[in-house]
């Protein structure tokens, strides 16, 4: 009989660079589980990084069957790799009692925030209550509208409404800014006219009354 | 009924928008498979605005339509136009207008399995737009060939298709740039190449180059590739038949086509593929 699944934490600040790695390393002896789910908080983590964590599992013999966290770069680097993920949100990942999570409150938390995986084209709208993730474009014409924040790991090309119920701190981040209209809770504007940089996340907020494009803050 | 297990494939030849050129690849295409050994058919599903077989010049050697065909009122190889100077190539003509109010996507299914008995490759050419005629193609079809023009408007009705043949599980998609002007493109008047597939993501299958012969051969209803043309648009229609029977040709980049001296000299010395 195998063993029941466990979690194990990893609690570094961002601060101690890849400290993640030695405790990672000292605590994989003592797991007494054949099969795991790593909460990896907020770290940042590459494909890089989530693959050698997993030949160390694999190593002794621990299968990685998901990842959590807050970060949406680790996110998306883990379900590149095809592994399970589950992202957070910050602030009720630090309110939730990691030790005595059901698998159902943990579904709940999931569900707070919408995952879409691939392009949104155009014609096609998404509208969720909550905070919404998309992994891939909105290409023009297409629609995406958030209760919450809208973030997407791609371009923004088309439409975006983030806080449509009246949330004028949401925020919409995307790696590529470049929408036809912006909407932040009642305000809308047009998008920038110029081409940003490439290669910098920007995040579009309502500051002073009218919305703003800088760049995404790195945390 | 028997089950359909055959590999032929069934490829739906749409774009969203209207007047791209769908028919004219369609038509040339299927010669050019023929042409190329493959027993192909062409079946328009245009119901609203048929002209495949005025493209092909088989108007007037229509008896019969895929709807008397659906009805029982006459057998599929009866309906089938065979093209007389290419055998290996045939067409399911549309019925009239008004079968669009009784069609069903079974119903296209069905005439695309008969059809799929007899052929090694399947052409719809689908109706411009999303609504009834496109959904019945679309649900009778299991690969795609999504046709384009550089501007915007087709390219967002393009994305918008594509968005719905994903949807509906239809696979592989691939993109063919009609009307290309590489004097355009390089001035940067025309949407390039990449701006094109950068939004849309599909594999390019091929450049058509903008070619007056493709009008005049319209109205002779001779495809270019039926008549031997070397114009440009021939070659290019050529290629994407090879390409789609899994020969490699390398694409070539027009902006490297420029009018300079330079250019020319180059281009002289060297095959053009596209
Ligand atoms: N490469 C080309 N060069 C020049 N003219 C072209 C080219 N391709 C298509 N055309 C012209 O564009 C017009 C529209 O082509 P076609 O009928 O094939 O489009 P379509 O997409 O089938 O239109 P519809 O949506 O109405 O069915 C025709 O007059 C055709 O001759
Ligand atoms: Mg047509």
């Amino acid at each position: 009989m195998s063993n029941s699944t466990r979690k194990i934490k990893l609690t570094l600040s961002e601060s101690h660079g890849k400290n993640w790695l030695n405790e990672l390393s000292l605590n994989i002896k003592s797991i007494n589980s054949d099969s795991i789910h790593l909460n990896c908080k907020g770290l940042k983590l590459t494909c890089k990084d989530i693959k050698y964590i997993k030949s160390l599992f694999l190593k002794e013999k621990i299968n990685l069957l998901s990842i959590e966290s807050t970060n949406a770069e680790s996110i998306v680097s883990a379900s590149a790799l095809g592994i399970q993920t589950f992202l957070k949100l910050k602030e009720e990942a630090d309110n939730y009692a990691e030790e005595s999570a059901t698998i159902s409150e943990r579904e709940q938390i999931k569900s707070k925030i919408f995952f879409h995986q691939g392009t949104l084209r155009s014609g096609e709208i998404l509208e969720v209550d909550h905070d919404v993730l998309i992994l891939g474009d909105v290409n023009p014409g297409a629609i995406v509208i958030a209760g919450g924040n809208v973030k997407i790991w791609g371009r923004l090309l088309g439409i975006a409404h983030a806080g449509k119920d009246g949330d004028s701190h949401a925020k919409i981040t995307a790696l590529q800014l470049r929408p036809v209209q912006l909407r932040i809770s009642d305000k809308i504007a047009r998008g920038p006219s110029e081409k940003p940089d490439e290669g910098f996340a920007e995040e579009a907020k309502i500051e002073k009354g009218i919305i703003v494009i800088k760049p995404a803050r790195t945390n | 009924m028997k089950s359909v297990t055959s590999d032929t494939r069934v490829i739906l030849i749409c774009s969203g928008k209207g007047g791209v050129g769908k028919t004219t690849l369609t038509a040339n295409l299927g010669i050019s498979l023929a042409s190329k050994g493959s027993p192909t058919a062409v079946l328009d599903a245009d119901f609203g605005l048929r002209n495949l077989d005025l493209l092909l010049g088989l108007e007037n050697r229509i008896v019969y339509t895929a709807q008397e065909v659906l009805e029982e009122k006459c057998r599929l190889d009866q309906a089938l136009v065979k093209h007389k100077q290419e055998p290996n190539l045939s067409l399911l003509p549309a019925g009239n207008p008004r079968m669009l109010e009784w069609l069903k996507p079974e119903d296209m299914k069905r005439i695309v399995e008969m059809l799929s008995n007899e052929f090694e490759y399947v052409l719809i050419d689908c109706p411009a737009g999303v609504e009834d005629g496109f959904k019945n193609a679309v649900a009778a079809s299991k690969e795609a060939i999504i046709v384009t023009n550089p501007e915007i408007s087709a390219v967002r009705d393009a994305d918008r298709v594509i968005g719905l043949l994903n949807s509906n599980g239809v696979k592989p998609i691939q993109l063919v740039l009609n009307r290309v002007r590489p004097k355009m493109m390089e001035s940067q008047e025309m949407l390039s190449i990449e701006d094109v597939t950068d939004i849309l993501a599909l594999p390019l299958l091929g450049l058509v180059l903008e070619d007056e012969q493709v009008i005049v051969s319209t109205n002779r209803g001779e495809p270019l590739t039926l008549i031997g043309s070397q114009s440009p648009a021939a070659r290019c229609y050529s290629n994407i038949a090879s390409r789609l029977q899994g020969e490699e040709i390398p694409l070539i980049d027009p902006s490297k086509e420029g009018s300079g001296l330079r250019d020319k000299l180059r281009r002289l010395m060297q095959t053009k593929i596209f």
